[in-house]
This record gives C-alpha cells, sequence and structure tokens, in this order.
C-alpha cells in the first residue's frame, strides 16, 4: 500500500514535471512557518443543521452525540452510586446539594462540591481518583464509531481499529480519536472548547511552534528536503484583522522540542520520513502542562500554498499516561470533570483500551497510542539564533508547574505500582482550599466538609498558598 | 420642606422599582432643580466607572456597521435610549507582554490601568478614576465613592495600586449612610472651607505674574504681543482659581430621618435588579450634589457570579459549561445574561441622564466607563474585549460612534477618556499597551 | 534684632548669588523669544533636576513653518490651556524636585530649623537653579520675590521644603524658563548681537537639544562666547560629545516631518500589517540611519540620497520582506537589490507618512521630498477643483500614474503637479505602507519621471538626482541655519549661510563641518536690532 502510494507520487511528479514548458531551476530554497493553529485531527460527524438546544448533536461519529458527564445531579448520582462505601445520605446530599442557593456564590459552591465529590470516587474512601484513575471502575467512554479518520499509517498494517482517510488510504492509526473523538469539549465542527482555547492562548503567546522546510531544487518539489520544527522564543504576531502576521521572523532553538527530518516535496505537499522520536511543542492553555508532545514513529504531511500558508497533520504514537495527564491535570481532574463534562476515569480507560504502540517489552503493554494533529501555519521566516535566546521564564507560573510536574510523576508512580498515591500540594487538585472557600453561607456547608475526602497536607498554608 | 428620606427607599422594599420622585432631588437643590449651574459657575464633569463580569457575546453584539448610525444589535438593545449618548468599541486588544494571562484578570487590570498585571488579583497602578480624581476632586466632600450591587465591598476596581483598592459600599444602605448620613456636606452652611491648596496655588501665580514688568520694557511689537497673550493665560489661571475659593451657592434644607430599611444584596439577578437602580439613584444624587464628582458602581466580581434563582449553574459556569449551540455558533443561556448585564447598565445610565442639571442632564456633565474582565468568557479569550463609554462629559466627549478597533490596545480609550476629563496627560498605560493616540476623532 | 541680621544675611546671600552684573542685564534688548518645544523642556528638566523626575502633561503644539516646526516657536505664544498645562507640570516638578527622596541630591545647603523660614538657603537654591532655569542669572528682584514667596509659605504650611516647592514652582512656570529669551547688545556699526548667556543657549539647543550645562554656562559668565577662541573651544566641546547624537534627532525629526507619524492610519483591511508599532520603528530606523550616515561615519550628506544601507527591527523585516537575525534589537541592512530601493526617499517613513490610508499618492510624496529636501513647498490646489475623475479607481484609468497624467494635460492643474508629480510617480514601486511592488490592480507600473528637465526611471533614479541636485545640500544647510535661529527657511537665501555653505561643500558635505562653520560664522549670532519695525508683524497664537 505504501509502495503504490510512493509510485503514485512519482508519476504525478513526472508528469507535472512533463507539463512545464522549462524546469525550473535548481537552487537552495528555504520556507518558513509560524503554527497558528494546533489541535487533535477529530473529524466531527454529527449532521449539518441539527441542532437541540445544550447538547452538541449525534453524528456518525459519535451515535449517542458527545458524551456528558457531571451536568446534573443525575449525572453526578449515577457517578457516586459506583462507590460502595458511599452512605445513601452522602449521595443524595452531593447530588442534590440541598440550601445551594443560601451559599454566597452558589454556582462555585455547586462547583466545587462536584469538583471534591468526583475526585474520590476509588474503591475505598481516601484514594484520590485522578491520580488514581484505577482505583476506580470504568464509567465507559463511547467510541468513536465511523470509518472515516485523518491522520498516518504508523505501523505499516490495516488494523481493525484503524480509519481509512478521506483520501480511500487504508489503515491510518488514529487510536486517540477513537478513543476520545466523542469527547464533549475536544469535539465540534471547528468551535470544540478546548480546541478554542488552546489556540487562543497559543496565540496569545503562551508559547509559539514554527517549521522550516529546506532543500536545494524546487520548493514544490524536491525528493532531498529537510524540515525542521521546534519551539520558538519569539511570540506570535497577530495583524490588525486579528490573523497571524505574515513575513515575520521567528527565531527556531533547538531545545528539547526540536526535531530535523528528512522529506519529500512533491507539487507542494511536504512528507517527512518516520522518526523514531519526533519532539516538537504540544498543545496546552497553561503554562504548567506546556511542553515537548514526543511523538514515537512520528510524521509530518503539510501541502503549501500559493501564498506561501501551509496546513497539513502532524502524528505519532504518544504515552498515553502523558496525555492523560496533560488533559485532567491543566487545573485540576474535578475541575476538567465539571466546567468540561469530561470524566477522567473514562479518558483513562478509553486510552488504555485503544492503546495501540510503545509496546513495553518487560509489562507487555501498550504504553503509547497513536495520534495526530491538525496544524495551520503563517508564511514566516525561521531564522536561527547566533546569541543564545533567553527563553522568558515567570517565576510564579514555574511554582505552579513543579507542581503540576510533581503531581503527574505522582499519578505514573500510582498507574505503573497500583498503589495508591496521595495528592501532592501546589495545585487545586481536590479542589483544596477552593471548595473550603466556596461554600460559605450554604447552612448545608459543614456536611459536605465533614463528610467528603479531601487532600491532607501537613502544612495548611502551603495549601492555602497552592491556588 | 420638610423631608423625609426614609421615603427614599421604601418605596423599592415594597418590589417596586426604585424611581425616586423629584421633589426629594429639589430639597437638595435650587427649586429649578437646577444645581450648580445656579451659582454661574462651571458644572465639573464627573466621572463614573461601571464594571461587569465576562463580556458580551461578539456575533450578538458586535455592530456590523462603524461610525455613527450603527445598527442597533441585539445585546446593544437595552442601552437604546442612551445611544446617542453613548460610543461602543469593538475590536481592541488587551497585550499581555510577558505576564501570563490571569483569568479573569488580566482584562480588568489592563482596562482599568492600561498596563497588563504582572499579578493576579492586584494592579500595576492606580486606577483610571483615581487619577481623574486626583484632578477633578478637588473642592468636593469625597475624593471618590465605589458601590457593589452584588454586595461584597471587594467588588471594587478603584485602587490606589496594587491591592490597596477602595472598598466598595455594600448596599444601598450603607451608601446612603456614606453620601447623606453624618457629615452630609451642605453647601450652603456658613463655616465652609474651600481647599486650602488653591489658596497656596494663587500666590504662585501672583508671582509668575510680577515678571511682567521687568521683561517686557525692551520687547518688539509681535514679541510684545506673544507676552502679552502668555500673561493672559496667566490671568486666566488667576480667576479660575479665584472661582474655586467661592462658596458654591446652593440652597438646601433637610431633615435628618430614620434609618431605612435592610435589604438582601447579593448575585440574584432580581435583587440586583432592585438594588442596582437605587444605587445607581444615591450616586446621581451624590454627584448632583457635589457629594463626589467621581462613583464607581460594580454589579459583579471578574467571573461574575450572577445567577437566576432556581438555576444552579449560574453565569460564570454556564460561560464554561454552556456548549455552542451548533446552529447559532454562540451559547444561549450565557447570551441572555450578557443582555442582563447590559439591562443593568442601562438602569445605571438612566439614573444619570434622570438628573436635569443645567442645559442637559448629570450624564451629559459625566463620563461613564463600561468595561469588563474578558472578550469570550468560555476560554478566557481578550481578542475584542468590548468596552462601552456614555456620557458627553460637558460638551467634550462625541457621542454616538461605534469604534472598530483594529487591534488597538484598549489602552487607547483609557486616554481619551482622561483627555476628555480635562487631564493634562499625553500617554497612558505601560508595555505594549502605551499609547500616546487618544480618539481624536471623539475629543470634541 | 534675629530679623535684622537675617535680612542682612539675605541681602548678601542675594548679592553673591547674582554675582556681577552680566552685559544682559545693562543694555540687554529682547531680539527674541522661542517657545520650548516639548522635547527641549523634557531635556531640560531632566539636565537641571535628573533623570528620574517624571513630566506628564499636554504641551502647545507647534506649527511647521518654512518646513520646521522650530520656526513657530518664535512666533507662537502660550494659550490659557497650555498655560494650565505648564503650571500643573510646573507643580508637579517642584513637588518631586523638593521630595524627600530627592532632597538630599537637589537641595545643597539645609534649614536652620525645618519648619521655619531659611532665607539663606532659600536664596541659595533659587539662584542656582534660577540660573539653570532661566539659563542666566536671577536679576535681584526676581530672587528677592521667590525668597520672599518661600517664607511666607513655610510660614503657611509649616515646613521649610513647602516653601521651597512653591518658589521653584513660581519659576518653572515663568515665562523665562518656558520661553527662550534672547538678549543683544550693541555689537559693531548698526549691528545688534546675542549676549553671552543668549549665545549659550543658542548653542546647547542646537547642539544637545536641551539647556547649558554648568561648563557652558561658565564659559558664559566669563564671555569666552564672545572670542573666536573660546568659542571654538565650547563648539568643539560640545560637537565631541555623544550628545550631539540627541541635538541632531532632534533636527533630523524635524526636518524630515517624522511628527507626521502621530497623524498616519492605514486601512487595517487591505494593509492589516501596519501597526503602531511599526510606525514608532520606521520613525527610529530614519533617525538612526541618518545619524549614522552624518555623525557617525561622517559621510557626504548627499549620499543619504544612494544609500543601500538601513537599520532594521523585527517588524520592519516584515515589510522589507527579510529575516530578522536577532543580534540586537536593530541590525543594519542592505536594501534587498530586487527591490530597486535607494537611500532615506525609500525608507518607509518616507513612503507611508505622505500616502493614503488605503493607497500611495505620488503628489503627496511629491510635495513632502520638495519640501523637505529641495526646498521648494508646492502651493494649494484651487479651491474648484473637482476630485472625481482622478479617485475613480474603478475607471479606464488604471494605475494612479495614469489618473495624475490627467493633470498634466489640464494647464491650470500642470504648473503644481509637474513640478511635484514626478518624484512620487518614480516611487510608484512601493505601496502605501513602503512594501515593493510591481505591478498595481494587474498592471505593471511606470516608474519613469522627468523632473526639471532631467529624466530618471524608478526610485534609483530618484536617488541620483537628489544626490546631484545642488539644491539638496543647500535645502540642508538652509534648514540648519533656520532650526538654530528659529527663523522660516524660505526666507533664508544661500547667501545669509554662504561662508557657512562653501565650508560644507569644501568638506565634502560634511554635517559636522557645516555645523562648525556655522556657528563660528559672525552671522550666527547676529541679530536684528530691535524696535525696528521691518519684519511684518506675524502673530500668531493657537
Amino acid at each position: 500500500m505504501i509502495l503504490r502510494k510512493r509510485l503514485l507520487a512519482f508519476s504525478s511528479a513526472t508528469a507535472v514535471m512533463a507539463c512545464l514548458s522549462h524546469p525550473a531551476a535548481a537552487a537552495p530554497w528555504v520556507r518558513g512557518f509560524v503554527v497558528g493553529t494546533y489541535e487533535y485531527a477529530f473529524r466531527y460527524g454529527g449532521r449539518a443543521g441539527y441542532s437541540r438546544p445544550g447538547e452538541i448533536e449525534p453524528g456518525s461519529d459519535c451515535i449517542h452525540g458527545s458524551t456528558i458527564h457531571f451536568s446534573n445531579g443525575e449525572q453526578i448520582r449515577r457517578a457516586l452510586k459506583f462507590q460502595s462505601w458511599r452512605s445513601p445520605e452522602e449521595i443524595d446530599m452531593v447530588s442534590t446539594l440541598p440550601t445551594l442557593e443560601q451559599a454566597k456564590t452558589p454556582d462555585q459552591a455547586r462547583f466545587m462540591i462536584w469538583d471534591r465529590a468526583m475526585s474520590y470516587r476509588g474503591w475505598r474512601r481516601g484514594i484520590e481518583t485522578y491520580i488514581n484513575p484505577f482505583a476506580a471502575l470504568d464509567p465507559g467512554q463511547p467510541q468513536v464509531v465511523s470509518r472515516i479518520g485523518d491522520g498516518f499509517n504508523l505501523d505499516g498494517k490495516v488494523g481493525t481499529n484503524d480509519f481509512v482517510s478521506p483520501d480511500g488510504e487504508k489503515g491510518i492509526d488514529n487510536a486517540l480519536y477513537r478513543a476520545w473523538g466523542c469527547d464533549a469539549p475536544w469535539r465540534g465542527n471547528g468551535n470544540a472548547t478546548l480546541d478554542m482555547r488552546s489556540n487562543d492562548k497559543m496565540q496569545e503567546g503562551l508559547y509559539t511552534m514554527v517549521i522550516r522546510i529546506s532543500g536545494n531544487q524546487d520548493p514544490m518539489n524536491d525528493k532531498d528536503a529537510v524540515l525542521e520544527i521546534g519551539y520558538s522564543p519569539d511570540k506570535i504576531i497577530k495583524d490588525a484583522r486579528g490573523n497571524i502576521a505574515t513575513d515575520f521572523s521567528y527565531r527556531i532553538v533547538k531545545t528539547e522540542q526540536y526535531t530535523r527530518m528528512k522529506a519529500k516535496v512533491a507539487n507542494g505537499v511536504v512528507e517527512t520520513e518516520q522518526v523514531a522520536e519526533l519532539h516538537a511543542p504540544r498543545i496546552a492553555w497553561f503554562y504548567d502542562h506546556a511542553g515537548d508532545a514526543n511523538f514515537h514513529q512520528g510524521r509530518i504531511r503539510l501541502s503549501i500554498d500559493a501564498d506561501g500558508n501551509a496546513k497539513g497533520l502532524i502524528g505519532g504514537y504518544r504515552n498515553w499516561r502523558d496525555i492523560y495527564a496533560q488533559n485532567t491535570f491543566a487545573q485540576d481532574g474535578g475541575q476538567q470533570g465539571v466546567r468540561e463534562h469530561e470524566d477522567g476515569v473514562a479518558l483513562y480507560y478509553a486510552l488504555k483500551r485503544n492503546a495501540d504502540g510503545m509496546r513495553d517489552a518487560r509489562t507487555g503493554q501498550n504504553m503509547g497510542i497513536s495520534t495526530t494533529y491538525r496544524i495551520t501555519a503563517a508564511a514566516a521566516y525561521v531564522v536561527d539564533a547566533k546569541k543564545p535566546a533567553e527563553i522568558t521564564i515567570l517565576t510564579l507560573e514555574e511554582k505552579r508547574r513543579q507542581a503540576y510536574l510533581r503531581i503527574v510523576a505522582n499519578m505514573i508512580k500510582a498507574t505503573t505500582t497500583r498503589i495508591p498515591q496521595d495528592v501532592t500540594p501546589g495545585t487545586s487538585e481536590g479542589a483544596y482550599p477552593n471548595m473550603e472557600r466556596a461554600i460559605v453561607g450554604m447552612p448545608s456547608a459543614d456536611y459536605f466538609l465533614k463528610t467528603l475526602d479531601r487532600p491532607h497536607f501537613d502544612d495548611v498554608q502551603e495549601a492555602l498558598a497552592s491556588k | 420642606m420638610k423631608l423625609d428620606r426614609r421615603f427614599l427607599l421604601r418605596g423599592t422594599c415594597q418590589g417596586a422599582a426604585a424611581v425616586m420622585a423629584l421633589p426629594f432631588l429639589d430639597c437638595f437643590l435650587d427649586g429649578k432643580g437646577q444645581a450648580l449651574a445656579a451659582t454661574g459657575k462651571r458644572i465639573p464633569t464627573r466621572f463614573n466607572t461601571f464594571f461587569y463580569g465576562l463580556g458580551l457575546t461578539k456575533s450578538l453584539w458586535v455592530p456590523k456597521t462603524a461610525g455613527l448610525n450603527y445598527e442597533t444589535t441585539i445585546q446593544l438593545k437595552p442601552l437604546e435610549p442612551f445611544k446617542k449618548k453613548m460610543n461602543v468599541f469593538s475590536g481592541l486588544r488587551v497585550m499581555v507582554d510577558d505576564n501570563p494571562n490571569f483569568q479573569h484578570w488580566s482584562g480588568v487590570g489592563a482596562s482599568a490601568t492600561g498596563i497588563s498585571p504582572s499579578k493576579t488579583g492586584l494592579f500595576d497602578s492606580k486606577t483610571i478614576d483615581q487619577t481623574v480624581a486626583d484632578v477633578v476632586s478637588r473642592g468636593s466632600r469625597f475624593k471618590s465613592v465605589a458601590a457593589a450591587c452584588a454586595g461584597d465591598p471587594k467588588q471594587s476596581y478603584s485602587s490606589l495600586g496594587g491591592a490597596n483598592n477602595l472598598p466598595a459600599e455594600a448596599s444601598p444602605l450603607s451608601l446612603y449612610t456614606r453620601l447623606f448620613g453624618p457629615g452630609f456636606q451642605d453647601p450652603s452652611r456658613t463655616d465652609w472651607k474651600p481647599d486650602p491648596q488653591i489658596m497656596l496655588q494663587q500666590s504662585v501665580l501672583s508671582v509668575v505674574a510680577e515678571d511682567r514688568n521687568r521683561v517686557t520694557q525692551h520687547l518688539g511689537p509681535s514679541d510684545k504681543a506673544r507676552l502679552d497673550q502668555y500673561f493672559t493665560s496667566v490671568r486666566e489661571a488667576e480667576q479660575q482659581i479665584a472661582a474655586e475659593l467661592k462658596r458654591p451657592d446652593i440652597e438646601a434644607k433637610v431633615d435628618i430621618p430614620t434609618a431605612p430599611d435592610e435589604m438582601v444584596v447579593n448575585s440574584a439577578l432580581p435583587n440586583m435588579r432592585k438594588v442596582l437602580p437605587l444605587m445607581a439613584r444615591l450616586g446621581a444624587l451624590a454627584m448632583a450634589t457635589d457629594q463626589t464628582r467621581v462613583f464607581n458602581l460594580s454589579i459583579s466580581e471578574p467571573g461574575s457570579q450572577m445567577f437566576v434563582p432556581g438555576d444552579p449553574l449560574g453565569y460564570h459556569q454556564s460561560t464554561h459549561e454552556e456548549p455552542l449551540d451548533p446552529i447559532l455558533a454562540y451559547q444561549p443561556r450565557v447570551a441572555r445574561y450578557n443582555v442582563y448585564s447590559m439591562e443593568l447598565f442601562a438602569a445605571f445610565l438612566k439614573e444619570l441622564d434622570a438628573v436635569p442639571e443645567g442645559d442637559g442632564t448629570l450624564l451629559d456633565h459625566s463620563l461613564v466607563y463600561g468595561f469588563t474582565d474578558v472578550a469570550f468568557a468560555k476560554i478566557h479569550a481578550l481578542d475584542g474585549i468590548p468596552v462601552l463609554i456614555a456620557g458627553g462629559a460637558s460638551g467634550r466627549m462625541k457621542t454616538g460612534h461605534h469604534i472598530v478597533g483594529d487591534g488597538s490596545p484598549v489602552s487607547r480609550v483609557g486616554l481619551t477618556l482622561q483627555k476628555a476629563m480635562g487631564l493634562s496627560v499625553d500617554s497612558w498605560g505601560g508595555g505594549s499597551m502605551e499609547t500616546k493616540s487618544p480618539y481624536t476623532e471623539l475629543l470634541a | 534684632m534675629h530679623n535684622r541680621i537675617s535680612v542682612a544675611i539675605l541681602a548678601l546671600v542675594i548679592l553673591a548669588c547674582v554675582g556681577q552684573v552680566p552685559a544682559s542685564a545693562a543694555g540687554g534688548e529682547v531680539v527674541g523669544m522661542r517657545r520650548l518645544t516639548e522635547q527641549e523642556y523634557r531635556n531640560s528638566i531632566a539636565d537641571i533636576f535628573g533623570k528620574d523626575i517624571a513630566v506628564q502633561g499636554v504641551f502647545e503644539p507647534g506649527k511647521r513653518i518654512g518646513g520646521l516646526i522650530e520656526a513657530s516657536g518664535a512666533i507662537l505664544s502660550i494659550t490659557p490651556v497650555g498655560f494650565d498645562s505648564y503650571s500643573k507640570m510646573a507643580d508637579s516638578v517642584a513637588v518631586q524636585a523638593t521630595s524627600e527622596k530627592a532632597r538630599a541630591r537637589l537641595i545643597s545647603c539645609k534649614p536652620a530649623s525645618a519648619g521655619q523660614p531659611d532665607d539663606a538657603c532659600a536664596a541659595q537654591t533659587f539662584s542656582h537653579y534660577g540660573l539653570m532655569l532661566f539659563r542666566r542669572p536671577l536679576t535681584g528682584d526676581e530672587l528677592q520675590s521667590r525668597v520672599k514667596l518661600a517664607a511666607s509659605m513655610t510660614k503657611a504650611s509649616g515646613d521649610f521644603y513647602t516653601g521651597l516647592r512653591y518658589g521653584l514652582a513660581s519659576l518653572l512656570q515663568s515665562s523665562n524658563f518656558l520661553f527662550r529669551v534672547e538678549l543683544a547688545v550693541p555689537g559693531g556699526a548698526k549691528e545688534y548681537t546675542l549676549d553671552s548667556y543668549s549665545r549659550a543657549a543658542r548653542l546647547s539647543y542646537l547642539f544637545w537639544n536641551t539647556t547649558p550645562d554648568a561648563e557652558l554656562l561658565k564659559a558664559a559668565q566669563a564671555n569666552e562666547l564672545g572670542t573666536p577662541a573660546g568659542l571654538a573651544t565650547q563648539v568643539d566641546r560640545l560637537m565631541a560629545s555623544p550628545r550631539l547624537d540627541t541635538g541632531m534627532r532632534a533636527f533630523f525629526s524635524d526636518m524630515l516631518q517624522l511628527d507626521t507619524f502621530d497623524n498616519v492610519s492605514k486601512d487595517s483591511l487591505l494593509y492589516p500589517k501596519w501597526s503602531v508599532q511599526l510606525a514608532a520603528a520606521a520613525r527610529e530606523e530614519t533617525l538612526r540611519t541618518t545619524i549614522d550616515l552624518a555623525l557617525h561615519d561622517n559621510a557626504d550628506i548627499r549620499e543619504l540620497m544612494t544609500t543601500s544601507k538601513t537599520y532594521i527591527n523585527r517588524n520592519l523585516a516584515a515589510i522589507y520582506g527579510v529575516p530578522f537575525n536577532f543580534d540586537e534589537d536593530w541590525v543594519p541592512l542592505a536594501f534587498p537589490p530586487d527591490q530597486g530601493r535607494s537611500g532615506i526617499v525609500t525608507q518607509i517613513s518616507m513612503l507611508s507618512m505622505f500616502s493614503h490610508p488605503g493607497r500611495s499618492s505620488p503628489t503627496e510624496r511629491g510635495v513632502a521630498l520638495m519640501d523637505i529636501f529641495l526646498c521648494e513647498p508646492t502651493p494649494t490646489p484651487p479651491n474648484n477643483v473637482d476630485f472625481s475623475i482622478v479617485n475613480n479607481t474603478d475607471g479606464p484609468l488604471k494605475t494612479v500614474r495614469e489618473r495624475l497624467m490627467a493633470h498634466a494635460t489640464n494647464p491650470v492643474c500642470a504648473s503644481c503637479h509637474t513640478h511635484s508629480d514626478p518624484i512620487g510617480l518614480s516611487l510608484e514601486g512601493f505601496d502605501t505602507i513602503g512594501r515593493h511592488r510591481s505591478t498595481e490592480n494587474g498592471q505593471v507600473i511606470d516608474v519613469s519621471a522627468t523632473l526639471q528637465g532631467k529624466s530618471f526611471v524608478g526610485a534609483q533614479g530618484l536617488g541620483r538626482f537628489l544626490h546631484d541636485n545642488p539644491k539638496y545640500p543647500a535645502c540642508v544647510a538652509r534648514k540648519l541655519y533656520s532650526y538654530a535661529k528659529g527663523v522660516d527657511s524660505q526666507d533664508v537665501e544661500l547667501q545669509d549661510v554662504k561662508a557657512a555653505y562653501k565650508a560644507f561643500g569644501d568638506s565634502g558635505y560634511r554635517m559636522r563641518n557645516l555645523l562648525k562653520a556655522m556657528t563660528e560664522s559672525e552671522d550666527f549670532f547676529r541679530a536684528a536690532p530691535p524696535a525696528v519695525a521691518a519684519k511684518s508683524t506675524k502673530l500668531a497664537s493657537q
């Protein structure tokens, strides 16, 4: 299959060559791009024109529509019933929240009580769920049922779980789409919440991702090109209309988020080789969970238009625990749950179930899941810095980032050893001390304070300072 | 005329909307309701701020046409009665530079100080109302007053910088007590004293004027004319000061009544709809009687907790939890809350516009700066953060425009406002938002 | 008893501070009053009180006369609104200068008692700052009135420094500070010449755009500026200093009309790349390159028209269409050869300032460049002109050039348009934000032009034309002279700067030689005898 595709590319290239009245002069060329949008390559299958207020409608990708968790008392009740150690009274109190209206900030109170309750759904009391997702029962995450998906055939095989690309290519490995494609914040027809949020933050200056392609023949057709991708310390410049301004210069720096790959260009479509580790920035909407995406068996495909702008795909296997961590601990698991209506536990099991790569020889388990991301990029000059570039460190944000790394480390330890780990201070995990602040004024506040599990830090001040 | 101040609040506590009868106003002023204009003294220009959390919905509020005669969009409809006295700004930008975008805070700091805040919850400089108050409040009883319709004194966006926020009055009763309780300064009292600083400045000018004789002896005619012009300007400044030293000429007879009733003040919409007109009215009266010239009114914290009873989701949570309707491409419930905020803003403007003053209303002699914390609350985006201003600044601000920002920093509006207030300022803001360009097309 | 002694001491102090009566008080006639520009005001305050003192306020705008705003300072006055602002700024500066933090640094004497008047210390302070602010020693009366004011303010407030504050404030809003009062004394038959302190001020504001420093004031007091040797010493000192950059930046900023950027806006739909940051960068680019060439490289000023070297920052790189190497915030750039740029007239500043928001304007560019570089302003169009045909981009006339050519055929229009359009037409290879282009509305742009009988093609041809045109360096000389003296450059004949211009030419048109020759020429400090009504009374106040 791959061979046939290459032949196709070759023959179309010769056809183009034959059509040209004179061949392009061979000369060194460079093209640079700054990434403007960066999203999971999920395909939206909902019917255009279908609307039911408050819901993202069902479609060929998700027959029950987007999965929505924790959006009302009934869904909370259902989640709480899984814990056999919860008393019926506790289940009632948490899902119906009597006297909520008397809280000074009722919607914050609701948010935080549910955040905390959802953060403790283990097989016994006291196990924080998002750090120890294995300790809770799998609530189930409906998968994407459609056959069409964007991405690459990473393993060279056509598997039963694989997709077919819109162009008809079989064996597309995008298991993350299978696992998470119905997850509410990531599903949408160009308006998925977390897509919008992460793009907005990236454009605002959270990080900059740049690509540089170079060769010696012709930018539209070159058998021996090089593609570099990496982080730039230079902030994205937007023009007066709010688009990414073209022709600005960005430095590419060789941090851990940098990769250099061989590539071929045919009719303006760039295909890189497949590399063992493709390092590049990853999607983020906070400083703390930004970093290296690290695609194993990674590849990039870009098509460049007449204006010099590009769009395409970047894909590979990613460590699925990392994906879970980056999504869950962005603020805290409970907040992601109640605000974005996703259940981190369900997402965890979905990842594990669909993991299809990076096999660990010792345990026999797949540590990675195939992923694809969609990028669009504007024409730019991507330059090497002669002087070492200063990367601005924001001290307060750095503190928070260290806290995030600690909690992720605990989660990895927990899921590998299956020994429950505690919440580490410095984040708002477990809604501590946010719930304490939010329920002021509620007569039933004491009940929730006494009954619900929460993180225990030796130093209360540490906890209070952590928000 | 005996005045019963209980009358002020009683009507509202029985559930009716708070509409103050004009005779109440007349008790404070001369019978014609012409507050300070009666003295022939120039009516001072007042400055107001109005804060509402969580912004608006772009596709529903931004008019498609720019300039005058823009169409009234759905979310600006509540403000339609005041359209001719307002300017609305779309497409403005907040540049955070090397600071993070503090959720629900960076927009507030940027709008109020022109500077992207370096810490969440703190202002990196004095806020605009204080900068204005420093200049215009000389002679009034209070330098500035702040009030919070949601009942939390911490909901004040009036600050000396850092965490030095001036606390807000958190209920109509406390606002009333502050303004019209003990210490109420009846300007017609005989022991009224002018600001001592003004007297000192007078002495300085007379020394400056003395230089005249020495300089003009040997001048050619054109230079003599120019020096004449200079000294005329000095003389004008002296006259202005002399006017400020005169006692304002106001007749007022006031009785101190018993304290008015308490009421529930919180983020529930029906309560806010009762409380805001009251607070707005009190603020308007305070400005009309020169208790203060700077009034700050807020209806929420950043990330507004406004809610409709029976709806546990509330405004803030809705912005995050409600999905975008796939056909409408906006959040319908959030859009309704946006409109509630605009209705409250309109109620504020209504009170300002209801006080006749000189040849117009209090609103005509004021500026109102309506700002918020985000452009799109769901993702905490700042691009296109809305700004709505009202009032004619005693003729110095042209109104009726929709200005398209084209990526200009939000600080340009703040600079324009300060210039219209008569501040001698050439630049405002910091970092990438430091600006020297006011909207000159709005400055008369 | 105590009072009599302090009065006596005060009198002595005043006498000591006033010093020997300089030529100015004796018979000095006011021959000029030049209002300080905003930059001159700020620089003077910074030099006198230190850079920490914040100056916030609105300055009265100037008017461009003979191509220079500096010239309007000599005919404008101060309006009530302006004075209000100056008064507030004066108080603000005085408050900061007498604050606890600044006192130690700025006030060298200490009062006998912090809550009581101390006339000796007050006199010493006002004498010192009065000399610096008025740019000459205070007269006895001037000093006396400030000391009295300070004493009464101290009594009213109970604080000595408050008294000082009000005294300082009165100096800062005096006409003697806000205007550079130029006094002249008779200097030969029927001639008047600037007195010593006025010479110091004129030199200082020309070379460094600020108030005379201590050394210059000392030289003025010792009358050294009246001798050729003494004058040369100071001129050389002022020119050797890096602060010459500041003075020349102010001059070129004025001559090149860079303040036009304050009012430039571009259509964001058509030119979304344009931004306020870009405008500021373009301004800085032009100043940097000009100062570099004229002062640091000490090159022939005509090369400003042909040089391919400029300086860019990250923003400008995007408009020039080149990568930016981030070595520094500003890096040198050689114009890409295929863009056909040549010298300063093809920098983004010149191309964008004199151009419409939505498209280029050969007429505006031509008019501006003729005025700026050849000292040939263009008269305004007649009142009854119908612009509709030439402004219609949908008509048969596709390029701007074609539409403009319609003017050439109409005799009413031709006289001015043939005078100024050609320059602009040769620059049509650049759009309204200064980017290079070769087609407009699908048609190839014709950049040929004929001006004053000479034909040239494109910006490089224009650059050559201006380089070879003797009117250009002559214009530079006339404008520098007008800037230094505060007069209308249209009234200045080359004859008036003859000696300096010759030295300029002999040196290969080097600015330093022009500056030295001009300031050391006999004519430089010559003043018209006062009270002669020869000049028209130009009364201009806004």
